[in-house]
């Protein structure tokens, strides 16, 4: 069997673009149910704001913790099983809700519909950041969602809740099932 | 220098198994819908040369039915991954000689 280097290099082209798309896949997958899961805690703290207002602050604060221990609990299980990244992930998750509180709670001067905006649109930027690393999936979900709640928070009137409710959580619950298949 | 493996040196069987070995060795596999769309073959093509894998050993193939459908996964053994890596290193090899 003669092989010349030409054809050597197109082969091993080849096989590094399957192992890129393979390990994309991989990311996909795992990062998929994460996604589909935040979702599921977005809608249910936009539905506990609209049927209970004054319990929106606690509620938000124990669906974003019960969040991020199962997602904490689904990067240690997963098939790479990097606990370095799950720690990262943690890291990240609390550096992003520190330097959240510290504009909700101290320096920006929101009222509650600014609020319901910005915390989604804080994390979002760090979906799309991560879309950087791991894939365009990310930012599009990033950018996309951060866009359409804007325009909720232009548009929407009194439904923002039912907006953020259907479209944020909605659209993670759709791109998390669109990335496990991809 | 490392030999050709003439088994894996087909480009479809070598896109099979660069995906298998891009698994970890504890993974289970990927599935034949998954391989079909990261070969691009069609699923007589794919499934011929799953079987030349598998005749040589360097595939393991596993059928069963998950909902009601039958799911084919197909994951490489560990003498396929030493004679992936021996190819690969063959194919570096003669790129270095250039």
């Amino acid at each position: 069997m003669t092989i010349s280097p030409n054809e050597a290099g197109a082969m091993l082209a080849d096989v590094d673009a399957v192992v890129a798309r393979v390990k994309q896949s991989r990311i996909y997958a795992q990062a998929g149910a994460i996604v589909s899961l935040w979702g599921v805690v977005i809608v249910a703290g936009n539905v506990l704001a609209m049927a209970a207002p004054r319990w929106a602050g606690a509620g938000w604060l124990a669906f974003d913790a019960l969040g991020a221990a199962a997602t904490f609990v689904m990067l240690r299980g997963g098939p790479s099983g990097k606990s370095r990244f799950s720690l990262r992930f943690l890291a990240a998750f609390a550096l992003f809700f520190g330097f959240g509180l510290i504009w909700s709670e101290g320096l920006g001067r929101f009222g509650p519909r600014e609020l319901e905006a910005f915390w989604p649109t804080l994390f979002l930027f760090g979906y799309t950041l991560a879309g950087l690393w791991f894939g365009a999936a990310f930012a599009a979900l990033g950018l996309g969602l951060t866009g359409l709640i804007v325009a909720g928070y232009f548009w929407s009137g009194e439904w923002f809740n039912l907006w953020l409710a259907v479209v944020n959580g909605g659209g993670f619950v759709l791109c998390g099932l669109w990335m496990r298949r991809a | 220098m490392n030999a050709p493996d003439e088994t894996i040196h087909q480009p479809v069987r070598l896109r099979i198994m660069a995906a298998l070995t891009a698994l970890c060795a504890s993974e289970e596999g990927l599935d034949f819908a998954k391989l079909k769309s990261l070969t691009g073959a069609t699923d007589g093509n794919l499934g011929a040369h799953i079987d030349h894998l598998a005749r040589a050993g360097y595939v393991e193939v596993a059928k069963a039915f998950v909902a009601r459908r039958p799911r084919t996964t197909v994951k490489a053994s560990p003498s396929g991954r030493a004679a992936f890596e021996r190819h690969v290193a063959f194919l570096r090899e003669i790129i270095a000689q250039r």
